[in-house]
């Protein structure tokens, strides 16, 4: 009888589990070991441009809204509450209100209210003084006039003029909440924010370790006991160390679409994603100086790259071609095939094109007996390094015989800002695939980000124009234009938009990656471990 | 032979003080400093925020000032804060040295255990196939770099093994220790085994040749016997000299092979230290790399004094 | 490298003479010698023995196995390793030459200076030395490539320093030791002025430990900037150096891509056993105290 019944209590249990199995299938604890490729400057996401402090930090932090992870594009359609549960436009699209959770703590434990939205954002708009060491973004907030609380639930932005990306922005990981009462240095050694896991160590130069917040606000999240991040600066030693299953997951971006195969040749049930990494190859031309103040010039240069051989060489093809904004399927907003066709430059036939380059340089003055020697400056770092080794092979076939200047970090920015070079290598990021911050960070007069401080009346124009559509169709076909403009002009020529790779072991649940960003999802509360 | 000690030891304070000011003019004549750099992970430089941090971190006073702050903070027992992660230096240093310390003197055991002997046995059988093939060896160890071989290494134990021998966590046992830094350990040790295999060697053929160990063997002791009583006691004097050369040179094979390995020791880390731009980082630690240097360099001296009295300090 | 390396010992002419005397002596040294001349041969005839311009990149022949045209494989980027092998014998030996003359003519003057001049000037120097003793000779040239930044002048002129105290010890004691050769004292009473007696009678017999340490130094140059180059501080891109050949880049093809990681290994660990057999031959022949 004891027996029937134990027999019974078993197979009912077994039901129950199988039942619960369906619904919860996610395994609490556990750890996720992440390699990290460099010691991220700070951990403050304000102050930093960085995957390397996007990544691991996104996680203890929440922003007032987020891109929807189930969306495998960040769209913005497909934008969810995170710390407001509302939001609603007023007074013509120019104030934007956001209602806020209620009984959100900090990891410090002192109550979150929309005081401290306000201080966030009068901090990173430059309104506040002090905080920060430096602010990387402020170009994002041009638009925003002020920031003003009613009560501790509901804070308004008020904009100058209509900002439909104003939204976007803020779903970003670059645009976490910030606590108001933790002092600016204490946010880069040691966070605290309200999001899903508690800041727990950083050692310099060798690990990043966060710890599950059990105070968390979702309930029932997260899933994982902490994750922690190993710097290991060498990609092979990380590979190596993937491979061997010491780690789960590697920074994201970080793989070669090569490292890529190579590891699945080595694990084949290792999960591999290659996407965009939102960085691009562009070329600095300084046309303030001779030679280059000679349009003629500029555009031979233009005219002696292939880029389908860049992106041969680079990623094995995988790279894309495009212009500033990131070419489509992935990208909401770059240009359609049949329109790049019409962009100069972009057509399929280099040895035409590099013809047309020669004939200039003859006219320059210049032939394959007498080639104009020019100096092409880029940073010690390997991706510029790369790029520049083709850049200069190719600039042969119009008779520029490059040398390359290769410059320390350290170095590189102090001699972009006083324009002391005449063609630069350059490669870098945007946080986000949008239109607004795209132009008014790299291209609009006055930005710090606008390297070649290149500044067209015109153009600044358009990007307002577009900044203020709200009808999607209508907005793409004038950021498409913008956009051709700036390749013709050779505002800063872009070669191409490069692919990465992120890994991790199948073990690994729950990661959802978006396929124009790698900034914005690493919230990590739905990521379970099945081991 | 106190005065002579005392007279070393000014001395030291002599040469510590002078890797003091090459070290803080190096770094200061660099173009471009941690602002630059902390900017460099922003993709821009902003003037007004650039010479606030600069304002901030008291790199616009003049040298001779920011030099005082550190030799005084120094003798307080204050190493300042690291420009990048803001922490005391000390607190960043402290807990990487055992790691290094471990690494280095497991690096000397292995190269030691095997140069010595080998070193011997080369010298015994001068102009062997043995001593050549020992000696070809030895040379091989000197001609390769040391970061190749190290990769060499783990391609092939995760070729063979499956995994690798890279840091992840702090081992917690001494075997776990051992396990952890037996491999980089030998992948340093082996160019440093083979110097002193080379040493052991000619100091050993110096010593064969002489008086007493000619008398020795006539006397009609065994070969053994003289070689490891009589030469060996004697050999072993150079070699120690050498071990103190290699404290140095040892330092040059971690930096890479924790590199290779990912070891979280000092020597990795002073070479982001440099790349940083982080001077307080930067000028503490090679600032006691050179004590270390100088001071393994006075015990080996000491050491050569009490084994060998024949040795005089006048100068 | 080791440099306890004794002082005197003039050459001997009986050395130089007989080839086939050498070769039977000192067999591993003329293997070294062999070695480097086929070094130096390949870095003056790069332009004709590359069979490919070592610049060039080709999309399809991205990570080329070894074969008929690519005889060690290509690179990430297409372009030929042994062609790029061939011409970074130039940069080797730009640097292994470089930094060795640098090093070694500047520390043979201090060297000579402090043992003659002596006194005050001499002492001074003698700190400066201890000082640069005192650190590594990868941390200083870390260090000083910092400063400098990347280039091939500057990976010279970071190796050289550090090479300047050892030379200069070496070369003071010898000074110190052949200033109380009877020829010297010799010369002195004939009323010969310091100066000619340093140039005509000192300087010449300096020659051979000179030669010594400097050839004893090659190899080391060779792997130190490999070394800085693998921490991405040496010899910067495009030139196709050794060590900048094995580093990070290379590595992580190892599976794919082996021949991007054994070649140039073998190559720089090949020169600096050449230049090590050439060494420790030319210390027996020149310098026979050291002998072993």
């Amino acid at each position: 009888m004891a027996g029937w019944l134990a027999r019974m209590a078993l197979v009912c249990g077994l039901m129950v589990s199988a039942i619960a199995g369906v619904a919860h299938a996610q395994k609490q604890g556990g750890v996720l070991r992440v390699t990290h490729r460099d010691n991220p400057p700070s951990a403050s996401i304000h102050e930093e441009a960085t995957i390397s402090t996007d990544m691991p930090f996104m996680a203890v932090f929440n922003n007032l809204v987020i891109f929807d992870p189930d969306s495998e594009q960040n769209r913005p359609d497909r934008i969810l509450p995170d710390l407001a549960t509302s939001w609603h436009l007023s007074d013509g699209d120019r104030k934007l209100t956001f209602q806020l959770r209620d009984g959100v703590r900090w990891h410090d434990g002192k109550p979150f209210s929309s005081a401290d939205v306000k201080c966030t954002w009068d901090m990173v708009t430059g309104r506040m003084d002090g905080k920060m060491r430096k602010n990387p973004r402020k170009s994002w907030w041009f638009n925003v006039k002020d920031v003003t609380t009613n009560g501790a639930r509901e804070v308004t932005f008020h904009l100058n003029e209509p900002q439909p990306s104003l939204l976007v922005m803020l779903a970003g990981g670059f645009s976490p909440v910030y606590p108001c009462h933790v002092p600016g240095n204490l946010m880069r050694t040691h966070p605290i924010g309200t999001g899903p896991f508690k800041f727990a160590e950083f050692k310099q130069n060798e690990s990043i370790k966060l710890v599950r917040n059990p105070d968390y606000w979702k309930p029932g999240k997260p899933y994982l006991e902490g994750i922690e991040y190993t710097i290991i600066p060498s990609r092979a030693t990380a590979m190596l160390a993937l491979v061997s299953g010491k780690f789960d997951l590697t920074l994201t971006g970080e793989l070669s679409s090569e490292n890529a195969k190579e590891i699945q040749a080595q694990v084949p049930q290792m999960q591999c994603i290659v996407q965009p990494s939102n960085t691009q190859g562009n070329l600095l031309v300084n046309r303030d100086k001779p030679p280059f103040d000679d349009p003629r010039l500029r555009r031979a240069l233009g005219l002696a790259i292939d880029r389908k051989a860049f992106s041969e060489i680079l990623s094995r093809g995988l790279n894309k071609i495009g212009g500033a904004m990131l070419a489509p399927p992935e990208g909401l907003w770059g240009w359609s095939p049949e329109f790049m066709e019409t962009v100069p430059g972009y057509g399929g036939d280099v040895e035409k094109s590099r013809e047309e380059g020669r004939k200039i340089m003859r006219e320059l003055g210049y032939g394959p007996d007498k080639m104009m020697p020019l100096k092409v400056t880029t940073r010690n770092v390997a991706s510029y390094r790369d790029s520049s080794v083709i850049l200069i092979d190719h600039l042969k076939s119009v008779y520029i015989q490059g040398e390359l200047e290769v410059l320390d970090s350290s170095v590189w920015y102090a001699r972009l800002l006083r324009k002391d070079y005449a063609v630069g290598m350059n490669v870098q990021g945007t946080g986000i695939d949008d239109p607004d911050v795209q132009f008014f960070e790299n291209y609009t007069c006055g930005s710090e980000r606008n390297y070649t401080a290149y500044c067209n009346p015109e153009l600044e124009k358009l990007y307002r124009q577009q900044s203020m559509m709200t009808d999607f169709e209508a907005r793409r076909k004038v950021v498409w234009e913008i956009d051709r403009k700036l390749q013709e002009d050779g505002a800063r020529p872009v070669i191409y938009q490069s692919q990465g790779a992120t890994c991790w072991w199948p073990h690994v649940k729950g990661l959802k990656l978006a396929v124009n960003s790698i900034y914005n999802h690493w919230r990590f509360d739905d990521v379970w471990l099945d081991r | 032979m106190l005065t002579y000690i005392i007279r070393r030891l000014l001395l030291m304070v002599v040469t510590l003080f002078g890797v003091s000011v090459v070290i803080f003019l190096l770094l200061r004549i660099v173009p471009g400093n941690i602002a630059d750099i902390l900017f460099d992970s922003a993709g821009l430089i902003d003037p007004a925020e650039k010479a606030k941090i600069v304002a901030d971190l008291g790199l616009d006073l003049p040298l001779p000032q920011q030099y005082a702050q550190w030799i005084g903070g120094l003798f307080r027992g204050d190493l300042g804060f690291s420009y990048v992660s803001e922490k005391p230096v000390l607190d960043e240093i402290a807990p990487r040295i055992p790691i290094t310390a471990r690494l280095a003197a497991l690096a000397l055991f292995f190269s030691i255990v095997a140069g010595v002997p080998l070193g011997v046995i080369s010298a015994v059988r001068q102009n062997s196939g043995l001593d050549y093939g020992l000696r070809v060896l030895s040379l091989s160890g000197l001609s390769m770099p040391s970061f190749w071989l190290g990769l060499l290494i783990l391609m092939f134990c995760v070729h063979f093994f499956g995994t690798i021998p890279i840091y992840d966590r702090a081992p917690e046992t001494f075997w776990a220790w051992f396990a952890m830094l037996a491999i980089p350990a030998a992948a340093v040790g082996f160019r440093s085994s083979a110097l002193i295999m080379r040493l052991t060697r000619s100091s050993m053929l110096e010593v064969l040749g002489q008086d007493f160990v000619r008398t020795a063997r006539s006397k009609g002791l065994s070969e053994a016997n003289v070689t490891y009583n009589h030469a060996l006691r004697n050999a072993v004097l150079p070699v120690i000299t050498t071990i103190g050369i290699e404290t140095a040179f040892l330092f040059g094979g971690l930096i890479v092979t924790e590199t290779v390995f990912n070891i979280p020791g000092v020597a990795r880390f002073l070479v982001e230290a440099i790349r940083w731009r982080d001077y307080p980082m930067v000028q503490n630690l090679v600032l006691f790399i050179a004590i270390i240097v100088v001071t393994v360099n006075l015990i080996v001296d000491l050491i050569y004094m009490v084994v060998d009295p024949r040795i005089r300090y006048s100068e | 490298m080791s440099t306890t390396v004794s002082t005197d010992g003039p050459i001997t002419p009986s050395a130089m003479s007989d080839l086939w005397y050498m070769i039977r002596r000192y067999p591993l040294g003329v293997a070294g010698a062999i070695i480097m001349s086929l070094f130096v041969l390949a870095a003056i005839f790069a332009d004709y023995l590359a069979p490919l311009d070592p610049f060039s990149t080709n999309a399809r022949a991205s990570l080329a196995r070894p074969n008929d045209v690519y005889l060690m494989g290509a690179d990430m980027m297409g372009r030929d390793v042994f062609s790029r092998l061939i011409h970074g014998a130039r940069i080797s030996l730009a640097v292994a030459l470089g930094a060795t003359l640098i090093g070694s003519g500047v520390g043979a003057a201090v060297g000579l200076a402090c043992g003659y001049i002596g006194g005050w000037f001499d002492l001074i120097v003698q700190r400066v030395t201890e000082v640069m003793q005192a650190l590594p000779l990868l941390v200083m040239a870390l260090v000083i490539t910092a400063s400098l930044g990347p280039s091939l002048r500057n990976t010279i002129i970071a190796i050289a320093i550090p090479l300047i105290p050892t030379v200069a010890r070496v070369i003071r004691s010898n000074v110190l030791s052949l200033r109380e050769m009877p020829y010297v004292e010799a010369a002195k009473a004939t009323g010969m002025s310091e100066f000619r007696i340093a140039v005509i009678h000192v300087m010449p017999n300096t020659l051979a430990p000179l030669i010594v340490l400097a050839t004893a130094q090659l190899g080391s140059t060779i792997l130190t900037e490999a070394s800085l180059s693998f921490l991405g501080l040496g010899v910067p891109e495009p030139y196709p150096s050794w060590g900048r050949m094995l580093s990070e880049s290379a590595a992580e093809y190892v599976r794919t891509a082996p021949w991007l990681v054994i070649f140039p290994g073998l190559v720089i660990s090949l020169v600096v056993f050449g230049s090590n057999l050439l060494g420790d031959a030319l210390r027996d022949a020149l310098d026979p105290r050291q002998r072993g």
